[in-house]
């Protein structure tokens, strides 16, 4: 029963992602769910590679692709949140529906 | 060889319309130059060639076996329609009588419409009726009658509006129109249910299925009764007679026309199918009903009347109301000659009166009076008019209103009664009307008054010497009965009701002692002929107001309702858009919600087979 534990903390740990996700109004703190998220991904990649693939263990090759691109698009994001910081000098994610109707 | 002019018979309609159209070049807008007179002088030279053309065909044909021409005019899968055309004594002397007619009508509007512009159109119209008329006395066919019934009621309804600038002119073209209009579509139900009972349309072999067929007599009374509808309509009958009392706003020489030969057209169709209407004895009592309810009220409303025009309408009713009797009892040979009676008759008066209206300017009758010494020829031939109308013998609806007498005697002797009445009530109004205009002193509009003009008396003193010598030609052609033979006992009430009534009018309207206008106690009953039964006001609030209703109820139904079921669609949609843009908030965080809220829906979906097992599973 050792995957499904694991599996349920990654579900546990992504859900606890998507409420920060859509309840923050920090941008940064958006970014940070996000990462959560990532993180519950890379615990069900390793979960599985571990006990349903332990010879090939591509899923741990995956895990490290995941984070490297996370790490990259975190960046990414970072970058974005400061070029919206200079324009309007906040980052609370209520002041951004510009776009709307 | 000797035949060539009864077998180009049907020529007769092509002149007139030959004449319409070359009436047309001169109206107003076209030849603006030479004033429309050609218009006239044309047409009248149509008719007479028509009239000469049918008066040598009837020579011809006189003492010959009927003949029957036929042209295919529609051949289609199994349907075909022919063109069928009778030759007989009688339809060429209607033929003659027609055109005869015409040509008077046509002479006298020349002096008549003397300070019109509208010749053109006037006489072209003319000219249509007449080639309607000469065609449907020619065809042998109901469908045929049909359509010229129909193309005539078209025709009224421009020759009463001819001067339509004046607003009673427009309401009464458009009741000429619509009330026959009506009485001609019923008359189509019937036409169109008859080609599958009977399997033709033509008159003579109608007659000989109806004498045949064992149709069921529910049927045959409803196809007699929508037949009956069509000349009801036509005739001036009950219910749907007023439109002849509003026709009277047309111009006079289409009156001529109109009171004599017009309403026959219907009284010509409800003869020919005659054998018809013995299938059903529901429809002949309808029949005699309506005519002898007709008669009877119209000769009273013309009593009551104070417009020459309107009173001589009125007896026009009466007459055809006498023509549905005759109809309705088989006397389809006397209804034929009373007809013919009848059209002399009745032209004369009306051509009296024409002219002395437009000398005299007003048609009230309580404007005028001592005409008789200044008018000798219009009044004398207002006599003989008269005369020839009631029974006064040996004047010519004397001969035919006897005859029909005669043979209501054994059958229907309360018709006889009937005839007495209407020709006593006949007499009052007619003489009535000669001494209100011809007797008595001069008044206002009536101090100078000329005898009109060569155009207006020549055709009313030849249609005088026409009624004076019917009696004669009955005689030659061997209609008439010898005097024993004459039944004296429908005879003697008949001319003693014409003296009476004749006799009592006069006295009333020629004694200076009575006072004029006449007041009748009670005022309601003679305001209630004078103003026609108040049918207009019956009209008003039965059939317009039904119509009138249901029409604003089709209306907002299909404003409202229809329309808005559609336009609820549209509306649906323009709210739906306008409030369903709103999801796009503007929040990204809302939209990572709704695209986690549609990865949940979608993986539902997809696993609810898996979840309803483990549910199965937890809940067993």
């Amino acid at each position: 029963m050792q995957l499904e534990y694991c599996l349920l903390l990654a579900a546990a740990l992504f859900c606890i992602g998507i409420y920060g996700l859509i309840t923050s109004r920090n941008a940064v703190r958006v970014l940070m769910s996000i990462e959560l998220m990532l993180n519950a991904v890379n615990l069900n990649l390793m979960g599985f590679s571990n006990f349903l693939d332990p010879t090939g263990i591509k899923g741990q090759v995956f895990t490290v692709f995941v984070i490297t691109v996370a790490a990259a698009e975190a960046a990414v994001g970072l970058a974005i949140i400061l070029a919206i910081y200079r324009n309007r000098n906040t980052i609370d994610m209520e002041q951004f529906n510009l776009l709307k109707w | 060889m000797n035949e060539i002019f009864s077998q180009t018979i049907w020529l007769v309609p092509l002149y007139a319309l030959v004449g319409a159209m070359l009436a047309i070049p001169w109206s107003p807008g076209i030849i603006r130059q030479t004033g429309p007179r050609p218009s006239g002088y044309i047409n009248a030279l149509m008719t007479f060639i028509a009239l000469s053309h049918s008066l040598l065909a009837l020579s011809e044909i006189w003492h010959q076996p009927v003949q029957y021409l036929s042209f295919q005019w529609l051949h289609a899968a199994d349907l075909n329609i022919s063109f069928d055309l009778v030759i007989s004594p009688i339809t060429i002397g209607a033929l003659v009588l027609i055109t005869g007619l015409n040509l008077a009508a046509q002479i006298y509007a020349i002096g008549y419409m003397e300070m019109d512009w509208g010749w053109a159109r006037f006489y072209s119209l003319l000219a249509l009726f007449e080639a309607g008329m000469s065609t449907l006395v020619l065809c042998n066919s109901l469908f045929f009658s049909y359509v010229v019934l129909e193309i005539l009621t078209l025709g009224t309804y421009l020759l009463i509006g001819l001067w339509f600038n004046q607003s009673l002119v427009v309401t009464g073209a458009r009741d000429a129109f619509l009330t026959k209009r009506v009485g001609d579509l019923i008359l189509l139900m019937a036409v169109v249910a008859l080609l599958p009972l009977a399997g033709t349309w033509n008159y003579t072999e109608l007659a000989q299925w109806a004498k045949t067929t064992t149709i069921d007599p529910n049927i045959a009374t409803l196809l007699c009764l929508a037949l009956i509808a069509g000349p009801l309509g036509k005739c001036a009958q009950f219910p749907l007679h007023l439109w002849l009392d509003e026709a009277m706003e047309g111009p006079m020489p289409a009156t001529i026309l109109r009171n004599t030969i017009v309403v026959s057209t219907g009284a010509w169709v409800l003869i020919k199918l005659q054998p018809v209407f013995t299938l059903s004895p529901v429809a002949s009592t309808v029949m005699i009903g309506i005519g002898s309810v007709t008669a009877i009220g119209a000769s009273l409303i013309a009593i009551a009347q104070i417009d020459i025009k309107r009173s001589l309408s009125y007896s026009v009713s009466a007459y055809m109301g006498l023509v549905f009797i005759a109809v309705g009892t088989q006397q389809d040979e006397t209804a034929l000659r009373l007809l013919f009676t009848y059209a002399i008759a009745m032209s004369l008066l009306v051509m009296s009166i024409g002219g002395v209206v437009l000398n005299n300017i007003t048609q009230d009758l309580t404007k005028y009076g001592g005409l008789w010494s200044r008018r000798p020829i219009s009044g004398i031939c207002y006599l003989v008019g008269a005369a020839s109308l009631v029974a006064f013998p040996p004047l010519g609806c004397f001969w035919t209103l006897t005859e029909m007498a005669d043979n209501l005697w054994n059958t229907h002797p309360w018709l006889v009664g009937v005839l007495v009445i209407v020709n006593g009530l006949t007499a009052f109004s007619i003489t009535r009307e000669f001494s209100l205009i011809f007797g008595g002193k001069p008044k206002q509009m009536t101090v100078r008054s000329p005898e009109g003009l060569w155009a207006l008396v020549l055709p009313m003193t030849f249609g005088m010497g026409f009624a004076l010598h019917v009696p004669i030609l009955l005689h030659q052609w061997n209609l008439l009965p010898e005097w024993e033979n004459l039944n004296l006992t429908v005879a003697i009430p008949l001319v003693i009701s014409t003296l009476v009534g004749a006799g009592a009018s006069a006295f009333i309207y020629l004694n200076e002692k009575i006072t004029k206008p006449i007041e009748f106690k009670p005022k309601a009953v003679q305001d209630f002929f004078a103003y026609d039964l108040y049918t207009a006001q019956l009209y008003r609030v039965t059939i317009v107001f039904v119509v009138g209703l249901v029409s604003q109820i089709i209306y907002w139904f299909d404003r409202y309702l229809v329309d808005g079921v559609i336009n609820l669609v549209g509306l649906a949609t323009i709210f739906s858009g306008e409030s369903l843009k709103y999801n796009v908030s503007g929040q990204t965080q809302f939209y990572f919600l709704s695209i986690f809220l549609g990865v949940i829906l979608f993986v539902g979906v997809v696993c609810f087979p898996i979840i309803s097992q483990f549910s199965f599973v937890l809940f067993p």
